[in-house]
């Protein structure tokens, strides 16, 4: 018995396939989102099955999370990002008590129990500061990739300091550092720790270890390292970060039919 | 006419209301359709779902006739007075004079949402240079400016000192602007320093016996302009009299609140509970229909959990929650996300305390006054909040920000670090501005994580 996890999140479409017996990932993918999200689900969904060569029918529940769950017309139900990450972090690293999710959009903090349950989660996905979105705009800005960002702060000797908590703001502080002559470098590095003490206003006190750090922003190398300073406490990157709210919702699925 | 509990659109309502003149069901002076109210205006009422009771409709006809009601009251040659910054004691005061109407122009905060920013209220705010860094409440400056939501009061009276700071700026515009303002002086409620008498005051908390009388002696003087007002005689036996009435009002919301927040089933939604609760600081301009209205309401509840019907799922997370939301679809939104109300900390919850009757009525009213959670620390309104967690069995707290509300800013933090450390039940703290509509998916998702995350914590 199969169980599939969508994780329709505001830049990506993530989907893992599970088994349910073993528990074990059978497939995962991944696509772009777009204005056409269900569409571009379902395309994602069958490319998946086709090359595991899985039949649809062997599917026995699909459970859609992230921003856009509602839209997801294959799926049986619904569950939140929250509640998915937590699961699927847990299953990735079994004592992980504080998750950091930065995803494009947004970003969350979960605090869990000692049991894996969510004790309560704080929010940002109404400023742009503090989420993916601001290392896209920087790249842009600086003309890279967004994936080139991690090895530019990594030579950063001197990250300059961004003031501006508004990623509008901080796109013209940027300009005026370019102007006066600051290291691309120490401009990118300055960006990461302006991200990292964003979420850190999130978290208010210290957090209980082992922190998790999940989401496509956790795949930018020097991201953790930022979050680490911020924090003054370690932070360890969730193995395949960008997948664990979909891996969540598919052991969640499975759960449901068991 | 009860028939099975359910909530109803707007839409659905005009038909049942059909039904209920059919079947010659007796309404108020203010009763009818409530479709009525959109015409005036009030767009929002299109987007709520409202209980189906008799008893609600009657709720909410009384709420959306209050300028109607007032207008008729000044035509009978009743004096008006505006109480702003108040939450429950001048009303009591202004009640107990014949002839007197207390209204409270402060409500007008929920007119943008009402009306979706169509009376353009806040614009009229910005332009004074109230702008929207200051809480919803600054459409109250709008609303006075054009007339056209309450008849403009003879005598306003307010709150100044512990109170908000960004209301006491928006009432010291409304001064500038020609509406002369009576203040009175609440000081910040502190604990007795050794020495100092320390009294006990309705809810729990203490202060010391120099604030009480310090605050008596401000109520002193807003005794004396209401007599002067209405040319009238205050005497201590119709304070006391508008003391026990007002007190009435209180015990029905008790009952009202014990009843809903602990029933199985859910027997009146949120968002009617938020209305009703809100009667206890202002009455809605009738004091007595106000007593009429929560009756009802109260046998509507009764006769529901006699029956064993109710609303929402059995098995609903329990939530408290804390501060009134500018949006009234919140209320709506959170039950569709699984969860009903079980507790409130509306800003106003010494008003839903009686009064003592045991005590002279000025002391007991300036005891009343100091009561008032908002006057005091964070931390005394945290225990409050406990308090009523453990009371009501709640599951996880919502503490909901009003935006540019100067007591939001540290406050909610504090509360929930609080309440987290004391009972160990999630917190989720959201910001709700006068429409929610571009941001509902968001609200929806961390109301539907909380709901998750209670159904989680109950398994074992």
């Amino acid at each position: 018995m199969i169980c599939a996890g969508i994780d329709a999140g505001s830049r990506t479409i993530k989907i893992v396939l599970v088994d349910a017996g073993s528990m074990g990932v059978i497939a995962k993918g991944l696509t772009d989102q777009g204005v056409a999200q269900d569409r571009l689900t379902s395309e994602l969904f069958d490319r998946l099955l086709k090359d595991s060569k899985i039949r649809k029918k062997d599917i026995r529940k699909i459970v859609a999370t992230g921003y856009g769950r509602n839209a997801v017309s294959i799926a049986d139900t619904t569950i939140t990002e929250i509640t998915c990450h937590a699961v699927g972090v847990r299953r990735l690293v079994p004592d992980a008590m504080t998750i950091i999710d930065i995803g494009g959009e947004d970003s969350k903090l979960i605090r869990l129990d000692r049991s894996g349950k969510v004790r309560d989660f704080a929010m940002n996905d109404r400023c742009a500061a503090g989420t993916g979105r601001f290392l896209e705009v920087v790249a842009r800005r600086l003309g890279v990739d967004v994936p080139r960002l991690g090895e530019m702060a990594a030579h950063s000797r001197n990250p300059a300091a961004i003031s501006s908590m508004c990623v509008v703001f901080a796109e013209t502080e940027i300009i005026g550092l370019l102007t006066a002559g600051t290291p691309v470098d120490d401009i990118v590095a300055g960006v990461q720790a302006a991200i990292a003490a964003r979420v850190m206003s999130m978290i208010g006190r210290k957090a209980d270890l082992p922190i998790i750090f999940t989401g496509g922003v956790a795949m930018i190398s020097g991201m953790d390292r930022a979050l680490e300073s911020a924090l003054g406490q370690k932070v360890t990157v969730a193995p395949d970060p960008q997948m664990t709210g979909a891996l969540g919702a598919a052991i969640l699925a499975c759960n449901q039919v068991a | 006419m009860r028939d099975v509990p359910r909530q109803i659109t707007l839409q659905q309502w005009d038909q049942r209301y059909e039904q209920m003149q059919k079947a010659r069901i007796a309404q108020p002076s203010y009763g009818g359709r409530l479709s009525r109210h959109v015409e005036d205006g009030d767009e929002r009422l299109l987007k709520l779902r409202y209980d189906n009771s008799a008893a609600a409709l009657r709720l909410w006809n009384f709420l959306l006739t209050e300028e109607d009601r007032l207008r008729e009251a000044r035509d009978r040659g009743k004096k008006i007075v505006g109480t702003m910054k108040d939450l429950g004691t001048v009303p009591v005061m202004a009640y107990s004079l014949d002839d007197v109407v207390a209204f409270y122009p402060d409500g007008a905060w929920w007119i943008p949402c009402v009306m979706e920013l169509n009376a353009g209220l806040l614009s009229i705010a910005d332009s004074l240079g109230i702008d929207e860094s200051f809480c919803p409440v600054r459409a109250m400056l709008g609303a006075f400016l054009t007339g056209a939501h309450f008849p403009i009061p003879e005598l306003l009276i307010c709150s100044v000192g512990a109170t908000c700071d960004d209301f006491s700026a928006i009432a010291q515009r409304l001064d500038g602007l020609g509406y002369p303002i009576l203040w009175w002086e609440i000081p910040h409620r502190r604990q007795a320093e050794p020495g100092e008498e320390s009294v006990r005051l309705p809810g729990g908390f203490s202060a010391p016996r120099c604030q009480v009388e310090f605050v008596k002696s401000q109520l002193q003087r807003v005794r004396k302009a209401l007599e002067e007002f209405a040319s009238q005689h205050l005497s201590d036996e119709k304070l006391s009299a508008g003391i026990r009435k007002a007190n009435q009002v209180r015990r029905l919301l008790a009952q009202l609140r014990r009843l809903v927040f602990t029933a199985r089933l859910c027997p009146m939604p949120a968002l009617e509970m938020l209305i009703a609760e809100m009667l206890a600081i202002h009455f809605c301009s009738d004091r007595d229909e106000t007593i009429t209205v929560l009756r009802e309401l109260l046998d509507e509840v009764k006769g529901r959990i006699k029956d064993g019907t109710g609303l929402l799922r059995d098995d609903a997370a329990r939530i408290f929650w804390v501060n009134p939301v500018a949006d009234l679809q919140v209320m709506n939104l959170l039950e569709d996300c699984g969860g009903r109300i079980c507790g409130t900390e509306y800003l106003f919850t010494h008003a839903l305390d009686a009064i003592p009757q045991d005590l002279p009525p000025m002391d007991a009213l300036a005891q009343m006054a100091l009561a008032d959670p908002m006057v005091g620390s964070s931390a005394d309104r945290a225990s409050r909040i406990c308090a009523e967690i453990r009371r009501f069995h709640a599951e996880a707290v919502v503490i909901s920000r009003i935006p540019g509300a100067s007591h939001c800013a540290l406050e909610g933090q504090v509360i929930g670090e609080i309440v987290q450390a004391e009972l160990d039940v999630p917190v989720l703290e959201i910001e709700v501005p006068s429409l929610t509509d571009s941001i509902t998916q968001a609200l929806r998702t961390r109301l539907e994580a909380l709901v998750e995350a209670v159904r989680e914590r109950r398994k074992k």
